[in-house]
């Protein structure tokens, strides 16, 4: 009975057994086919803020301070989903095409790509590099600024130097008008990365705005471990990269035959042997630097024409930053002996750029160089500027905006630059003694700007050198030079009476009380942008004297002060045809149903009024 | 005779070890606020650490643990302007300052000086004077570091006995120390302190230290003894007793205020100056009530 039973049990269990794993078998089968890891573990999501801004290229808050600066992009965000310009957001030093329309504006780089719109960017080093999934930016004010978002192989808190640093767009996009000024969550989908990444640079194009765009803060969203099943892309052949497509022609090619003579016959290039040298030349000007340079390898022929140094005047490379380094300066060396105008910014950082590399490239191509664009290059150093003011004797243009990390001892070496005309030292740590020598020596400057040079101790002598050595100044940029007086800038304005464009946003030492704007105006014909961002003081006597005496103003900006009424502004706007742009953001006596009342009255002017709420 | 020298070392080396051991732990402040503003009858609910014109901030960083009470101005509202919107920025501000890490303890006057500096970079054109106190607790050092401008201050007490108490700075009478951002028709006319010229102080303090920061809303309507008195009452560390016991004293102080024939110390101080007066003085009060505990996460 029991032997029976105990059988039978057997024979049950035995079947449940099977048929179990069977059934797993069947499971696991589907499992394979359908794509499913059944077995293996889920990758948990990682969400991080960003922990530490490394670098960027602008802002519009002070250097000390943690209002409207960059270094609040990171961390929790403060004001989202709130709209408004609020102090806690990082907010970039321009927006819209104002800037571009002053005198003081660079001409454009010929061979800009159409695809490269970025103006400024920022760096962002997050706690744990993940393979990411999604990155949002949480735009608090007038949204949609954002063109790129690429992300770096370098862990920048890793002690290890840097072996291989590469950079991959994980999005980008032309800039799009976005008509709200309200908060959004921009979340764009993004490509799959091959690497896992923590330092993300995200890229902006303000031109279409129409005020400052305000960031609150970036989320980085990805996995730990490498996405095992899911479909990668082939890495893109970018057609950025610039090293592989400079190497030189060593075979010459089938296209000759060898004459009885002895002679090479160049018999291969068809209908192009018919062609004037110019005109090739003219087609081969239209090309982007990429695909000039794989053009040099195609045949003899075209090599000859993408290597003439006439193709070389102007040379854009700030495009190409991520792929720049000192071996394809070293093959561009040779092409680029008439040289007049180059645009390094952005480029060499993280060692792509020494000294040595960069010190060769200006020996062999600095003697025509007439324009010099430096932005955001860190790695200058003191040899770097000396170097330059050796090689560049005819230097007009020198551009060193954001340069924060160059010793002040470096700028020293820029008064040798006798010809400058143009000079922007934006945000670098310039000290007095050395903007003194070069103001003795430079004085045919037409441009400079000091926008938040914080280590110059006295602007009112500074002011005063100008106005005695500098008198065909026409555009001065001293944002937040905090301790310039009237004295310093009633003498500035009786020396240097071109000035066309004067920025004095955020002097706060400057008090309309005394006079000083009205006697700016007085002195000051040809003025056509002023700015007065900020100062509390300007009053309507200020905006009168400017109505009377300034016709040709374009850009005026009074973000901040109580005293200025709409009679004033009227007064202003009518007897300004030019006026293009008006700020009175923040203006307690002008709100919102008066700046609609003047719209309707001067519909060419952009009457611009911000708000917090 | 060997044994006994040895034993002897190992014993005074035991004794020596258990005197002079310091406390390597970490210390931090278990805060509670309480307070009320002078005009109830306005019912306005201000957002956040506000009680009237009065407003307080707690903030706590990796390193130190701060506080801070600011009693606005209220002769501004006369000049059309709202006068807890400085005294409330700057409580944000300094919040924002230490959740930042922009600031080092054992300087409280530099967070005052650097919140005072963001102020004047808004954009909004603030208007509007106040006092201000910062207490700052270095979690490591275990040391008390103070900044304290105009008559909001702070007791510390131990053993149901003041050992430290800050002093107010008056210009002269009811008027104040203050840091301000005047209009520029104004500008010489409006009392504007720098913020160098706040009192600081610094001390060590022990596990359950008692700190009171408060306005004068408190000071001028509560004496010592009273205050003391309440404080006897708090018995545990948890955050529900002190949050009682606050809200007791500032109860207290608000009763007090509106009370026509009690000899405040506000009353005292002015028949002392000459004036015949008395009663309590209805005003904004906050109080902040922490003990020195040990750090938990």
């Amino acid at each position: 009975m029991l032997t029976l039973l105990s059988m039978f049990y057997y024979i049950c269990l035995r079947r449940r057994s099977r048929s179990g794993t069977r059934g797993e078998a069947l499971t696991s089968r589907r499992a394979v086919e359908s794509g499913h890891r059944a077995t293996l573990p889920i990758s948990v999501e990682v969400e991080q803020y960003a922990k530490e801004v490394l670098d960027f290229s602008s802002h519009y808050g002070s250097e000390n301070s943690m209002s409207y600066t960059m270094w609040n992009l990171a961390g929790m965000p403060n004001v989202y989903p709130s709209s408004g310009d609020f102090t806690q957001t990082a907010v970039f030093r321009a927006y819209g095409t104002w800037w571009e329309q002053c005198v003081s504006a660079p001409l454009p780089f010929r061979r800009t790509p159409k695809a490269f719109h970025s103006q400024d960017y920022i760096e962002l080093a997050f706690e744990e590099p993940v393979y990411p999934t999604a990155v949002e930016v949480l735009e608090t004010y007038h949204p949609g600024a954002i063109v790129q978002i690429m992300a770096c192989s370098l862990n920048p808190f890793s002690q290890n130097p840097p072996t291989d640093v590469r950079w991959e767009v994980l999005w980008a996009e032309e800039p799009t008008r976005v008509l709200t000024p309200q908060a959004r969550q921009f979340s764009p989908s993004i490509t799959q990365l091959s690497f896992p990444t923590n330092l993300i640079r995200v890229e902006v194009n303000s031109s279409l705005l129409k005020y400052y765009t305000e960031l609150d803060a970036v989320v980085l969203r990805g996995q730990k471990e490498r996405p095992i099943l899911s479909l990668y892309k082939m890495p893109r052949i970018d057609i950025c990269d610039l090293s592989d497509s400079d190497e030189e022609l060593s075979d010459p090619g089938v296209s000759f035959r060898q004459a009885g003579d002895g002679k090479h016959i160049n018999l291969g290039n068809g209908y192009f042997d018919k062609l004037p040298y110019e005109l090739i030349q003219l087609i081969v000007s239209h090309l982007t630097l990429p695909d000039l340079c794989r053009l040099t390898q195609t045949c003899k022929l075209l090599h000859q024409h993408c290597c003439d140094p006439l193709q070389y005047i102007q040379l854009s490379l700030q495009p190409y930053w991520a792929r720049l380094s000192d071996t394809s300066l070293g093959h561009l060396q040779g092409r680029c002996t008439l040289l007049q105008r180059l645009n390094l910014s952005w480029t060499g950082n993280r060692g792509a750029l020494t000294l040595t590399g960069f010190s060769s490239f200006m020996k062999a191509c600095g003697g025509s160089l007439v324009c010099l664009e430096l932005s955001c290059c860190h790695f200058l150093s003191e040899p770097c500027l000396e170097v330059i003011s050796q090689t560049c004797p005819g230097l007009q243009e020198l551009n060193l905006s954001s340069c924060d990390r160059l010793h002040p001892q470096a700028f020293t070496h820029i008064s040798k630059l006798t010809r400058l005309r143009r000079l922007v030292l934006y945000r670098t740590k310039i000290e007095q003694t050395a903007m003194l020598s070069i103001l003795t020596f430079c004085i045919e400057l037409r441009h400079l700007n000091l926008g938040s040079c914080v280590m110059i101790e006295d602007y009112d002598v500074v002011a005063s050198m100008l106005a005695v050595r500098c008198r065909s100044l026409r555009s001065l940029d001293l944002w937040r030079c905090r301790n310039l007086t009237e004295r310093g800038l009633a003498e500035l304005a009786a020396g240097c009476r071109l000035l066309e464009e004067l920025d004095l946003g955020w002097c706060s030492t400057l008090q309309s009380s005394s006079g000083c704007f009205q006697h700016l105006a007085r002195n000051l014909q040809c003025l056509r942008k002023l700015f007065l961002t900020a100062n509390r003081t300007v009053c309507d006597s200020d905006i009168e004297e400017l109505a009377a005496n300034c016709p040709a103003l374009q850009h005026l900006d009074i973000l901040g002060t109580r005293m200025v009424s709409s009679s004033s502004l009227r007064k202003l706007l009518q007897a300004c045809p030019k006026l293009l742009l008006l700020d009175v953001s923040f203006c307690a006596q002008v709100d919102a149903r008066i700046v609609q009342e003047l719209c309707g009255l001067f519909p060419n002017v952009a009457i611009k009024k911000s708000f917090t709420q | 005779m060997f044994s006994v020298l040895s034993y002897g070392r190992l014993v005074t080396r035991a004794v020596i070890g258990g005197l002079s051991q310091t406390d390597s732990r970490d210390y931090s402040l278990v805060t509670a606020r309480c307070g009320f503003e002078k005009d109830f009858r306005k019912g306005i609910l201000k957002k956040g650490m506000c009680y009237g014109d009065d407003a307080c901030f707690i903030a706590r960083h990796r390193s130190a643990d701060v506080l801070g009470v600011a009693d606005g101005v209220g002769g501004w509202r006369d000049y059309g302007v709202d006068p807890s919107q400085f005294s409330g920025t700057l409580m944000k501000t300094c919040e924002r300052l230490v959740k930042e890490g922009r600031f080092v303890p054992s300087n409280p006057v530099g967070v005052l000086t650097s919140s005072y500096y963001e102020l004047l970079q808004n954009k909004v054109p603030l208007l509007g004077s106040s006092t201000a106190c910062i207490v700052v607790l270095d979690r490591r050092s275990h040391r008390l570091h103070t900044a304290n401008l105009g008559d909001s201050g702070f007791l510390v007490v131990r053993g149901g006995e003041v050992v430290h108490r800050s002093d107010e700075q008056q210009h002269y009478f009811n008027t104040p120390f203050q840091l301000s951002i005047a209009p520029p028709e104004a500008e010489g006319a409006v009392l504007s302190d720098s913020p160098d010229a706040a009192d600081s102080s610094s001390f060590d303090v022990q596990l359950g230290d008692i700190i009171l920061t408060a306005t004068d809303g408190l000071f001028d309507n509560m004496p010592e003894h009273m205050i003391l008195q309440e404080l006897k009452k708090l018995k545990k560390t948890n955050y529900e007793s002190i949050q009682q016991t606050a809200r007791s004293i500032a109860e207290q102080a608000h009763v007090l205020a509106y009370d026509p024939n009690y000899m405040s110390p506000f009353a005292q101080f002015a028949c002392d100056n000459g004036l015949n007066v008395r009663g309590g003085k209805p005003d904004d009060i906050t109080v902040l009530l922490s003990i020195v505990a040990e750090y938990t996460d």
